[in-house]
């Protein structure tokens, strides 16, 4: 265990529909990366799966089975907001956990929270965001869950810190654990995620495994004559837009940038290189188009 | 142990294949010997801070490759019986790569088969010149 499979997913708010229709698969022991714009419905997903929501449509199962109870000794979710409490000390809330928790690994937490450079005789009051994002962390990982729900798990934190979370992420999946976290740090994301989705406005615009849409996603860019028609490569289904300047031209391709490329030439292009893509050229793409 | 890898996580270069590439090269290089047991899918997860899964898929392609060869329970090795054949295959695959790549930057900036061939033989010479 943890698999996830989210089906149909419809969360309104009054009039406004923060998730629509949303469809998520993910399998046992990977790690999940939700992105998209502020507002875009990552945490009200996160909510509606936790069941800290009542959703108005869609069926959430966790191992096959809709959320029960039970299922929370071997879960974790850290949300965006810090739910510690002010007054309490870090060792509180390390003892609170330690009772609530029969995985809870005191001497886990300690060492967690010692990398991070938090001093946990402190209260919650007097740390930073940064450091309180930490202490949730740490306090989520030293349960060794079997299923992880971070939203914005680095975020305030320094790039040392950030690091530490995101090995905990990847050590938690080398164990067997199933993890799904948001960030807007697509470079985390890139990192430690094999499968992503984009949210925008409630929808999912791109789903998929990282380094697939790395390897499908391409731009085919070449010189062309002034008079050069596109003809058919308007409407091809391997090309998801097209840019021109003048002579210049460059076909966003969503598979087969290869054949686009040879077909690109034998229309008489000429220098013309297959450009690859990072996640966040990915990722802009896809905010700014849609579907 | 894993220093010798090292990937770029932004790059549109999918992760997967930048471990094979340079598992490949390593090998080809005798960075890798023949036998050597390569880090475990944790480990060098952990060491470049990626994706576990990504590494196994890079494993698993490299192994179903003949480059490396998997134990149960014991890790991921440098195929030893034909250690040639592991670091031939790596060593061409390599090669064969960074041609592609010239030739088609060639291509792509005009020139044609005649002249393309000219510019080959010419760091043929350069590099590989016959011994007389």
């Amino acid at each position: 265990m943890s698999s996830i499979t989210i089906s149909h997913l419809r969360k309104t708010y009054g009039k406004h529909v923060a998730v629509d229709d949303l469809c998520l698969s993910i399998p046992e022991g990977s790690v999940f990366g939700l992105l998209g714009p502020n507002g875009s419905g990552k945490s009200t997903t996160f909510k509606c799966l936790l069941g800290l929501l009542r959703s108005d449509a869609g069926d959430i199962r966790i191992d096959g089975v809709p959320l029960a109870p039970a299922a929370f000794e071997s879960l974790a979710y850290v949300p965006e907001k810090s739910v510690l409490y002010d007054w309490m000390t870090v060792n509180d809330h390390i003892e609170a956990t330690r009772r609530s928790f029969t995985s809870f690994d005191r001497g886990r937490c300690l060492s967690l929270l010692l990398q991070f450079g938090v001093d946990p005789s402190k209260r919650v009051r007097a740390l930073s965001k940064g450091m309180k994002t930490a202490t949730q962390a740490a306090l989520a990982f030293a349960r060794k869950p079997r299923l992880l729900i971070l939203d914005e798990p680095t975020s305030g934190l320094d790039p040392v810190n950030q690091r530490i979370v995101l090995n905990l992420i990847v050590e938690a999946s080398a164990n067997g654990s199933t993890v799904i976290f948001s960030s807007h740090q697509i470079g985390q994301v890139e990192r430690a995620a094999e499968r992503i989705a984009i949210l925008k406005l409630g929808s999912i615009v791109l789903e998929g495994e990282v380094d697939d849409l790395k390897s499908a996603r391409k731009i085919v860019e070449g010189v062309v004559e002034e008079s050069f028609a596109l003809n058919g490569l308007a409407n091809d289904a391997r090309i998801a837009h097209v840019e021109r300047d003048s002579r210049i031209i460059r076909l966003h391709c969503n598979s087969d940038a290869d054949a686009v490329a040879d077909e690109l030439g034998s229309r008489g292009a000429v220098g013309i290189r297959v450009l690859d893509l990072g996640l966040e050229d990915i990722f802009f793409t896809a905010v700014s188009e849609g579907k | 142990m894993a220093t010798f890898l090292s990937v770029d996580p932004r790059s549109g270069v999918p992760i997967y294949l930048q471990l094979i590439e340079q598992v490949k090269r390593s090998v080809a290089l005798g960075v890798l010997a023949a036998g050597e047991q390569l880090p475990t899918v944790k480990h060098l997860a952990l060491e470049l801070t990626i994706n576990p899964n990504t590494v196994a898929r890079a494993y698993r392609d490299l192994e179903r490759e003949g480059v490396i060869e998997t134990a149960p329970g014991r890790g991921s090795f440098v195929r030893g019986n034909g250690t040639a054949d592991s670091a031939r295959v790596a060593v061409h695959d390599v090669a064969r790569n960074a041609l592609d790549a010239a030739v088609r930057e060639a291509k792509s900036i005009g020139l044609d088969r005649k002249a393309t061939n000219l510019l080959f033989i010419a760091a043929l010479d350069r590099w590989l010149p016959e011994q007389s």
